[in-house]
């Protein structure tokens, strides 16, 4: 499929953990055309977050081949993977994951000074801005309220304008009303950016927003869906 | 079945200990390296000093000697101490060795038939003394150090002169069993009979020698009536007592001083394990973060919390303790047999109880004070501070109870170091300069702190995120900061201060030389060879001002007429009365000499004996003008009065006398003379040639080689200070393993996020690498400046000298700094580099 933006065939995650070796993803098979925006849900523990750091080449995958922006992760070494996430992907995370010690501007800039973009500061500046914080840029991540944390992080995944927006449970830790206004951001700057966006959620509000719904269920994908309008409430 | 019922906070203690010591293995290095080292200096101390008094007598030659200056004992005195038991004379001399023109300095010792009283004199060759020594063809044997035997080439049977007088060499010595009684030699040993001596004239009348009688008394006899029974016998005697109990008392000063800086060095060291034991601390209760919270949610008490940790801490601290003091001891009982073959002093190795328990109780006093800040910490914060982050409660400042706490702790510690080390003035200084220098380590930790925080957002840091993210790292509240430059800054410091104060001293020690010191010292000139040594020299070309005294030698027996042993003096001054000491007569000042006080006598002025003192001295020894002072020369007493005080330059190494007398007081008195001559260096071997030929009783000390000797000395001590230092250094490094263990587990998360973000690994590992350089430089740094500091204090006000900056030196503990603290780190940033982002955030999430 000419675009297709990730191809997952037949993937499997096998874990080492004390009690024996655990099998986290059973034979998925997915692919995500660009522009989707594809929302994963299901129980604690079914592997949802597990297949987006596969995508996300932050896991390996114990079988199958990983395609994301036509490069096969699966050959592509430690480096070569932090490029290609530098160069396409912004990332998300529940507990949002900023560097404590450095400001939101800075935090914000530092994958584009990464990318050797000379215009780093100013885009950051302009990220803060459209995620409302552009008053916070000299705060640093503990001055900041958890909203606050997670648009900044939200503002460092998408300031290098990356095809791939992945994010791991983004209002996981936020009040409902935090976590509805960061969500409502998360999905207007990736529709302005046209960014793909893959979502792990266990709100059904917010996946109900997205183009297409994967119900995960003991590592394999049970359900693959549009979303059905009222299906939260 | 009914159990004891143990109380909450015992059973959590022990529970939390099921999990193994594994986050406490910097906290029982530090504890074990630290109380290890100073029950090691501890136990050897010990044994050289139940060694030095077990073999007092052997030592000493006897139970008891009686040492007369210049003189042998009267028929009188001779026969008093003769009636105390079986005894052997000794007389030591310096004096010259020659074959052909090769001459060198020897410490000569003059012997009788039944030397040595106690213990066996050995030769290389395994052939008995007495017939080595006994008189061949009418010429008498002599045996030497083997050191010298080579530096003149000797084989045996080969004819030497000692002072002129034909010798036959005939063999060297292995083995002198009073060897280290002598102290300060300014030659090798030989060893000739007294009657040789005495046949060759080596000890008439004026010759500057000691005459040493060593008794073998009655078992069970009381040495102290002795010595008082000699006292009363002959009270102007002038003779200085010394019996078994302390044989070497200079080796013994020197011993304890010695035993007391290592001790104090090991203790500096465990000052530093104090700040691995107190991050040790710090990390696992970071750690225990959520089950301290949890638990302080579901009821325990801030108290049984305190406790429960307190005694955890406590039963490790105790297993670090014991294996440190197993380890000490261990080592001593294990190299002992090794080190008692090695030593130049005799030493009983044993496991001595008392220098374990000072071990003990320093290593359990600085566990508790430095372990006691974190777990006060703990028992502040509130349950929701604790469910946040452990960081946050870094700034929580304990209460009033536990403030007292550790300030007791630390009095307790400090009284116990100056009451317990055996130097207590050395003691108070380090105690001193180590809270010093915590004190200013924790302020330019600080500082560092404060200027990396507002470096690292500096707009030139813009577009180099990895130096921004070391910098912030450097910043940041709880990181390592305080730990390395505390733990770096203490041990490179002292390397700092020792490296620049020795440089200084050798410096010093040479620059002297050049300016106007003389080449040589002559002594046992006799006075009518005064005129012929002058002509000699003047004959030499390149040889320039000649100097030349009366020399005598005395022992200074009352002060203003109290005996001196019952004087009240300052302790530095108690050197003066300790032995035997120069005298002169002279009826104009030397030239140049510095009147401070008083007046100089008239010439000829014969009206009482005036005594011109060391202006220095007689101030420690309480001596104004008038006071008087009995100095007994040559078994005769003389009483001075006080003319007027002197200022004397001693590091200007020309003739200075502590006394000097008007010539009336000694008139009469037989003595020789001390010259000293100032020469080119191409002058000085001509110099010894001619006078060694002419006047072969004449003893020729080059200054150049006493120098070149003491400077070696100073090299040897300097190296033994600096292997101390090292010591010190060892446990820095291993609370800096310590430090960068813990940074790496912020570094694992830091690592997680930049590849997220699309950092490589080459990228990260160069930030973490910049950050361990910064930090060690920044320390190396602190270090330097404290050490400097120290180094100036002692080159200015001890040494007495300009100081100098060493820049290589300095160098080297910047980059020893840089370079031991990027090691350390780089050891623990490459694990983090290996793990997958993805288990890393996963763990950090949970």
């Amino acid at each position: 499929m000419d675009q297709a933006l990730i191809e997952l065939e037949g993937i499997g995650l096998t874990l080492p953990s004390q009690a024996g070796d655990v099998e986290i993803l059973r034979g998925i098979d997915l692919i995500v055309a660009r522009g989707e925006r594809v929302g994963i849900v299901g129980p604690s523990g079914s592997g949802k977050s597990s297949l987006l750091m596969i995508i996300g080449g932050m896991e390996r995958a114990s079988a199958g081949v990983v395609r994301v922006v036509g490069a096969d992760l699966g050959v592509l070494g430690e480096d070569r993977l932090a490029r290609l996430r530098r160069d396409n992907m912004g990332v998300v995370f529940q507990t949002f994951h900023l560097i404590p010690t450095m400001t939101a501007l800075e935090n914000v800039a530092t994958p584009l000074e990464l990318a050797g973009r000379r215009d780093a500061f100013d885009r950051a500046a302009m990220m803060l801005d459209a995620v409302g914080l552009g008053h916070r840029g000299a705060h640093y991540p503990a001055q900041l309220s958890g909203g606050e944390q997670q648009r900044v992080a939200l503002a460092r995944a998408l300031a290098p304008g990356p095809a791939l927006l992945l994010a791991d449970e983004p209002t996981g830790n936020l009040d409902g009303r935090t976590g509805e206004a960061v969500a409502d951001l998360m999905f207007r700057l990736a529709d302005e950016q046209g960014a793909t966006m893959v979502l792990v959620t266990h709100a059904p509000d917010i996946a109900r927003r997205c183009s297409r719904i994967l119900t995960m269920a003991d590592g394999r994908i049970s359900e693959d869906r549009a979303p059905i309008a009222g299906a939260a409430q | 079945m009914p159990f004891l019922v143990m109380p909450f906070w015992v059973s959590l203690a022990l529970r939390e200990l099921r999990g193994g010591l594994a986050g406490f293995r910097v906290f029982l290095a530090c504890l074990i390296l630290g109380v290890g080292g100073i029950a090691v200096v501890g136990s050897m101390t010990a044994a050289i000093e139940r060694g030095l008094a077990a073999e007092g007598r052997q030592i000493l030659g006897g139970d008891a000697s009686l040492s007369f200056t210049y003189r042998f004992a009267n028929d009188n005195e001779r026969a008093w101490i003769e009636s105390q038991g079986q005894i052997s004379e000794v007389a030591d001399l310096r004096s010259m060795l020659a074959r052909g023109d090769d001459r060198a300095l020897a410490q000569v010792k003059g012997v009788d038939g039944v030397y040595p009283l106690y213990g066996a004199l050995s030769l290389s060759n395994g052939g008995d003394l007495a017939p080595a020594l006994a008189p061949t063809s009418g010429v008498y044997g002599l045996v030497t150090e083997p050191v010298l035997a080579e530096r003149l080439g000797l084989s045996p049977g080969d004819r030497v002169e000692l002072a002129g007088v034909p010798f036959d060499f005939r063999g060297t010595i292995a083995v002198e069993p009073d060897r280290i009684s002598g102290g300060f030699a300014l030659g090798p040993r030989v060893i000739a009979l007294t009657e040789g001596l005495r046949a060759g004239g080596l000890l008439g009348p004026g010759t500057l020698f000691t005459a040493l009688y060593r008794m073998r008394v009655e078992p069970g006899a009381k040495l102290e009536k002795i010595r008082d029974g000699f006292t009363d016998a002959f009270p102007e005697a002038g003779a200085r007592w010394r019996d078994r109990n302390n044989a070497a008392p200079g080796l013994q000063r020197f011993v304890d001083r010695l035993g007391a800086f290592l001790t104090l060095t090991g203790l500096a060291a465990l000052a530093i394990g104090g700040v691995g034991v107190g991050a040790a601390v710090r990390g696992y209760l970071g750690r225990k973060t959520k089950t301290i919270a949890a638990l302080r949610a579901i009821g325990a008490s801030a108290g049984e919390l305190f406790a429960a940790y307190a005694l955890q801490i406590a039963l490790i601290g105790v297993a670090g303790i014991a294996a440190g003091l197993a380890l000490g001891a261990g080592l001593v009982a294990l190299a002992g047999p090794f080190l008692a073959e090695r030593l130049p002093v005799p030493a009983e190795f044993a496991v001595y109880p008392r220098p374990l328990a000072i071990a003990g109780l320093f290593g359990a006093l600085t566990a508790a004070l430095f372990a006691l800040w974190p777990l006060a910490q703990l028992r502040e914060m509130r349950p929701a501070l604790l469910f946040r982050d452990l960081n946050e409660g870094g700034t929580v400042r304990p209460r009033g109870g536990m403030l007292a706490l550790l300030a007791l702790l630390a009095a307790t510690l400090g009284w116990a170091v100056i009451g317990l080390s055996g130097a207590p003035d050395l003691a108070l200084w380090v105690v001193g300069a180590v809270a010093g220098a915590f004190i200013t380590l924790r302020v330019m930790a600080w500082l560092a702190r404060v200027a990396a925080r507002h470096l690292a957002h500096a707009c030139w840091l813009r577009h180099r995120p990895g130096l921004r993210l070391a910098l912030g790292a450097i910043g940041a509240p709880g990181g390592q900061t305080g730990d390395v430059v505390l733990a770096l800054g203490l041990g490179l410091g002292v390397l700092a201060a020792i490296g620049q104060t020795d440089a200084n001293m050798q410096r010093l020690i040479r620059a002297q030389l050049p300016e106007g010191s003389p080449a040589f010292f002559f002594v046992d000139i006799q006075t009518d060879q005064l005129e012929r040594f002058r002509s000699l020299i003047t004959d030499v070309e390149g040889a320039g001002r000649i100097e030349s005294a009366p020399m005598l030698r005395g022992v200074v027996t009352h002060l203003n007429g109290v005996p001196a042993a019952e004087a009240q003096i300052d302790p530095d001054g108690a050197w003066v009365l300790r032995g035997d000491r120069g005298v002169s007569y002279a009826a104009a000042p030397p030239p140049g000499a510095v009147i401070t006080e008083g007046t100089w006598w008239e010439a000829g002025n014969a009206s009482e004996p005036l005594v011109s003192f060391s202006a220095h001295e007689g101030a420690k020894l309480g001596l104004t003008l008038g006071s008087t002072i009995t100095v007994n020369v040559l078994g005769r007493p003389v009483t001075a009065r006080v003319a007027n005080l002197r200022q004397i330059e001693w590091q200007g190494l020309g003739i200075n006398f502590l006394m000097i007398l008007n010539p009336a007081a000694l008139a009469g008195a037989p003595h020789s003379h001390i010259a000293t001559v100032h020469a080119s260096p191409g002058a000085e071997a001509p110099i010894m040639r001619a006078v060694g030929r002419a006047l072969p009783n004449v003893t020729t000390i080059r200054v150049r080689d006493q120098v070149t000797r003491v400077s070696e000395g100073l090299q040897d001590l300097g190296a033994a200070t600096r292997w101390a230092a090292a010591a010190l250094l060892m446990t820095g490094l291993v609370v800096l393993i310590g430090a960068a263990g813990t940074a790496a587990e912020r570094q694992t998360g830091e690592a997680a996020i930049l590849k997220v973000l699309g950092a490589d690994r080459a990228r990260i590992l160069a930030s973490f690498a910049l950050r361990a350089l910064i930090l060690g430089a920044l320390a190396g740094l602190v270090a330097l400046a404290w050490g400097w500091a120290a180094a100036w204090g002692a080159t200015r006000f001890v040494l007495d000298g300009p100081f100098v900056f060493q820049p290589g030196t300095a160098l080297a503990v910047v980059l020893g700094g840089a370079l031991l603290n990027l090691a350390a780190g780089l050891a623990f940033s490459l694990y983090p580099l290996r793990l997958r982002p993805a288990r890393v955030l996963r763990r950090a999430a949970g």
